[in-house]
């Protein structure tokens, strides 16, 4: 393609572009029709909250070799805090936005238009409606307990949350900063949700009745015993996962991390395992969701990645689901069968997150574990 | 007719002592300081905003937000003080008045540490002394069978040593300096009247040398409790805060308004200090050094204790120059921190996307990223050293040129004010200050322009200090005879000051050149993922526990920050008169 031919192309497709969004027609277009728009956008920027987007970089521009995707591997929480600042700067730089720490996302990036909602019309009827509004959920996530299989052979040493606040625990729950991971907070936050839960299975452990003391409710209580009993807090996730899971440890720690993470078992010398059976829940699973920014830059280029990272139509979804098709992750795509590794959603103990319901107590849980710290 | 004599005499008074000059720089600094503060002030006196200065400095969060984060703060302001006052203060006396062997080594050796990114330093101790509390890799000591205890792995013990060893330099240059000028006949009379070296030291240079370690105290105070890096990868892990690591993590989670206070509160702090320093020096008015021509006096004789205390000096100064950069070499190219030497590869600098390695990271040759963060930051070095030494020049040509009136003064004041502004603060400014348009500006979030500006205002103390020392080098007499032969302003600046101090003007850009590359405190909050800067992301690959690829760009820093150094030092032989015979 010569310089003429590139920019002639380039003008049709400006053209055609702004024609397509005053009719609002790219939001219906397929992923045939998306390519030649997105091949003279020629780019596209990236916010994810994983640094799989590595993985889905190589596999986008192998796929589509036109199309240069700029992956940026930035945390939930830092995401918001960006996305704001620089919506309140007039800037956009990410045209997509793969992120999780939901309650937030949508009162505060989604409500106020920062970032806008997308479904490819090729998957819309094959993923379930409460995983399409109000934003697209490209697949659940989790934050639980994992343990290491190679130090505890006959199953997880713990059974019920409340052992972590023992003695036998102090100084070996590892988790990331709840104030510098959003998904942590959140898990901090459904604990106290589910306080009656807590409660109970604090009755279960000890054989009686919780006292809570300073506390509001027994997730409250549980979080500040589990802080006064020297939780040890690390920066990122792989952290959790290699002092969790390292091999040849005699007496590792337990820890909250991804259960999708055991993918990298094999790579890494991990041995992680999730803790399904521990009392009351072994953590939350949440979704991961995919939007717009509310004026991208590359509008067609950043609706064919959605549509990218939403899987093909082979049986697993092929390369842009691949990343995710994993034991740990549950894909939203009913089409797609479950991960044959993984314990099946349906037998997966872990709470699901009520996003409207953690936003309204969640900065208030955010200050008590500032008060721990 | 009339009109024009009027008009000739309205001139004459606008121009009269510069006027016109005079508000021109002093609308610049209050654009570039003033401003930008006074934004940030505002900012958390909004109505749903001001609620964060009773939840920073009274509500049940304050002692975890605030006093105990303070508490740390002041810890590591005064033991570092101290310890760099001590620790400068020895080798500068070593290199200055004993015969020690090897003087000039140590004397170069000795500003070395300062430009040496501090966390250069930090990574290179975590490579030594990291163990297992918080997983991932251990360090070397650990991985060779030692236990590492908490306390000497994490927290305020190893933030001190490496904050000491970074700041002293700067405490060595100001009293090397000011030793050099003490007047020999002084130590000589001492000397004749048959005093001891203790007693002279005590008696003599101890008093005279007071202006000096006040000055290097204070400032290695507000250099402590501003630092981020240190406290942030060496503390942070075991949950200890400072003033400036809490700034960066409320801002980070978008708690702006909690964040700006505790900046704030930072500023006010670190500013009372260098404030009472200066108080102290400047109660006792006679400290005049350097009265008429004293020849230079004899060195005192150290006699058996040359070689140990030379020995002393040496590991002082290896372990904060040599040790620190073969350290993260060496961990650049380990696989594994725990085995610091064994396994080489060259991987993490030249290697290709591995699945098996690093979640697929490639070396940093191959990096997009980082390519592009090298190109942006060596362009905002170089961006910064022009517009820094222009405004520099610009400020103290019109101070030194015309002396008189308040305005003068206003810009004196001013342009020093950076000083007492810690990094993390100043970004934070600049975020409140550029963040959104203002009238007809756009907004600078996450623009070059942005990065240029706040680092030209950041680092106006230094190039108007240098901006100083040049003109002072170009005699007055030439500028005032083209004056008077009817030259204008920018002609004289072309024809005259810049060809004749375009030296010290090199010199004093290198230097600021080098204060921007190395820096991760101003830059880390305006740092946007695409415009990334190097120290950046050497601190994101470090706390994302990907250690070879920091270390690996900390030492690309290291040597960019050394070259460019030596070069500097090269072009102004002339500053270090203690190095001479």
């Amino acid at each position: 393609m010569n310089v003429l031919e590139a920019t002639r192309l380039g003008v049709i497709g400006m053209f055609l572009s702004s024609a397509a969004l005053a009719d609002g027609h790219l939001n219906e277009m397929g992923p045939e029709e998306l390519l030649p728009l997105a091949q003279a956008e020629g780019k596209v920027t990236v916010y994810s909250f994983t640094s799989r987007i590595g993985k889905v970089e190589a596999a986008f521009e192998e796929a589509y070799p036109d199309i240069d995707l700029q992956g940026f591997d930035i945390s939930s929480t830092e995401q918001i805090a960006r996305l704001q600042a620089e919506s309140q700067a007039g800037v956009t730089n990410a045209d997509v936005v793969y992120i999780s720490d939901t309650p937030v996302v949508l009162t505060e990036l989604l409500e106020t238009g920062i970032i806008a909602p997308f479904v490819p019309p090729r998957i819309a009827g094959r993923v379930p409606s409460e995983y399409q509004s109000p934003l697209l959920a490209q697949r659940l996530s989790t934050k639980v307990l994992m343990y290491n299989e190679q130090a505890n052979p006959d199953g997880a040493p713990i059974t019920n949350l409340w052992q972590l606040t023992t003695g036998d625990w102090r100084g070996r729950l590892v988790m990331v900063d709840p104030l510098q991971r959003g998904d942590y907070l959140d898990l901090m936050t459904e604990i106290v949700l589910r306080s009656d839960a807590m409660a109970a299975a604090y009755e279960d452990q000890f054989g009686k009745a919780i006292e809570l003391g300073d506390a509001a409710n027994a997730g409250e209580k549980f979080i500040m015993d589990l802080f006064a009993n020297d939780v040890i807090l690390v920066g990122s996730t792989d952290d959790v996962n290699v002092a969790v899971g390292a091999k040849g440890q005699e007496n590792p720690p337990v820890g909250f991390t991804s259960y999708s993470d055991r993918r990298d078992n094999e790579e890494e010398g991990w041995a992680l395992q999730v803790a399904n059976d521990v009392k009351p829940a072994p953590g939350i699973i949440f979704p991961a969701v995919l939007a717009l920014a509310a004026e991208p830059k590359n509008p067609a280029a950043a609706r064919l990645v959605i549509d990218f990272l939403m899987g093909d139509e082979s049986e697993t979804g092929g390369a842009g689901l691949a990343p995710f098709y994993v034991a740990g992750d549950y894909v939203t795509r009913t089409d797609i069968p479950p991960h044959p590794d993984a314990v099946s959603l349906d037998d997966f103990t872990a709470w699901r997150i009520a996003p409207h319901e953690t936003a309204k107590i969640r900065s208030e849980i955010g200050d008590l574990i500032l008060t721990l710290q | 007719m009339v009109d024009v004599t009027m008009n000739r005499q309205g001139r004459r008074v606008l121009f009269k002592h510069g006027s016109v000059l005079k508000t021109v720089v002093l609308a610049l600094l209050i654009a570039l300081i003033v401003l930008p503060l006074l934004r940030t002030v505002l900012f958390t006196l909004q109505p749903d905003t001001v609620r964060a200065w009773s939840d920073v400095l009274t509500g049940r969060l304050s002692t975890n937000l605030f006093y105990k984060p303070l508490g740390n703060t002041l810890l590591i302001g005064v033991v570092v003080a101290t310890g760099c006052v001590i620790l400068g203060g020895f080798l500068a006396w070593l290199v200055v008045m004993t015969n020690v062997p090897f003087r000039k080594t140590i004397g170069v050796m000795a500003t070395l540490p300062f430009m040496i990114p501090s966390f250069a330093a930090a990574l290179a101790w975590g490579a030594l002394f990291r163990n297992d509390r918080v997983g991932g890799q251990v360090g070397w000591l650990q991985g060779m069978g030692l236990d590492i205890p908490d306390w000497l792995a994490w927290g305020i013990t190893p933030t001190l040593i490496v904050l000491t060893l970074h700041y002293f330099s700067l405490a060595f240059t100001i009293i090397a300096a000011a030793l050099a000028t003490v007047n020999s006949d002084l130590v000589e009379a001492a000397q004749i009247a048959g005093a001891k070296g203790g007693r002279i030291l005590m008696g003599i240079i101890l008093p005279v040398t007071t202006p000096a370690l006040v000055a290097a105290g204070s400032l290695c105070f507000a250099g402590a409790v501003s630092n981020f890096a240190t406290p942030a990868l060496l503390g942070l892990p075991v949950r200890m805060q400072t003033l400036s690591t809490r700034l960066f993590g409320m801002i980070e989670v978008g708690q702006v308004g909690r964040g700006y206070v505790i900046g704030i509160l930072l500023v006010l702090i670190s500013g009372a200090f260098l404030w009472a320093g200066n108080r102290i020096v400047s109660g006792r008015r006679s400290y005049s050094t350097i009265t008429g021509k004293g020849g230079r006096a004899k060195r005192f004789d150290l006699r058996g204790a040359r070689w140990p205390l030379c020995a002393l000096a040496m590991v002082v100064l290896v372990s904060s120059t040599v040790l620190p950069v073969v350290i993260l070499s060496a961990s650049s190219l380990a696989p594994s921190s725990a085995n610091l030497f064994s396994n080489w590869t060259l991987h993490y600098w030249i290697g290709l996307s591995s699945q098996s390695i690093a979640q697929g990271i490639p070396g940093i040759v191959h990096n997009e990223d980082i390519v592009r963060a090298l190109s942006v930051t060596l362009a905002l070095g170089l961006a910064v050293a022009l517009t820094g030494m222009f405004v520099g020049l610009l400020t103290s040509y019109t101070t030194a040129r015309f002396r008189k009136g308040w305005m003068s003064a206003v810009i004196t004041q001013v342009s020093f004010l950076p000083l007492l502004v810690p990094g993390i603060a100043f970004g934070a400014a600049y975020i409140a200050y550029l963040g959104a348009p203002i009238g007809p500006f756009p907004a600078l979030y996450g623009t070059f322009a942005l990065l240029v500006i706040a680092a030209t205002a950041y680092l106006l103390p230094f190039s108007v200090q240098t901006g100083r020392a040049v003109i002072q080098q170009v005699g007055g007499e030439l500028e005032e005879s083209a004056r008077i032969t009817g030259a204008s302003f920018a002609r004289r600046l072309a024809a005259i000051t810049v060809p004749l101090a375009i030296r010290g003007l090199t010199a004093g850009g290198i230097l600021i050149f080098v204060k921007i590359v190395r820096d991760l405190s101003l830059v880390v909050l305006l740092f946007t993922p695409t415009m990334p800067v190097l120290s950046v992301l050497a601190y994101r690959y470090a706390s994302e526990g990907f250690g070879q690829f920091a270390n690996a760009i900390t030492v690309v820093i290291l040597f960019i920050s050394i070259a460019a150094t030596l070069i500097a030092n090269w072009l102004q032989a002339k500053s270090q008169p203690w190095l001479k015979n």
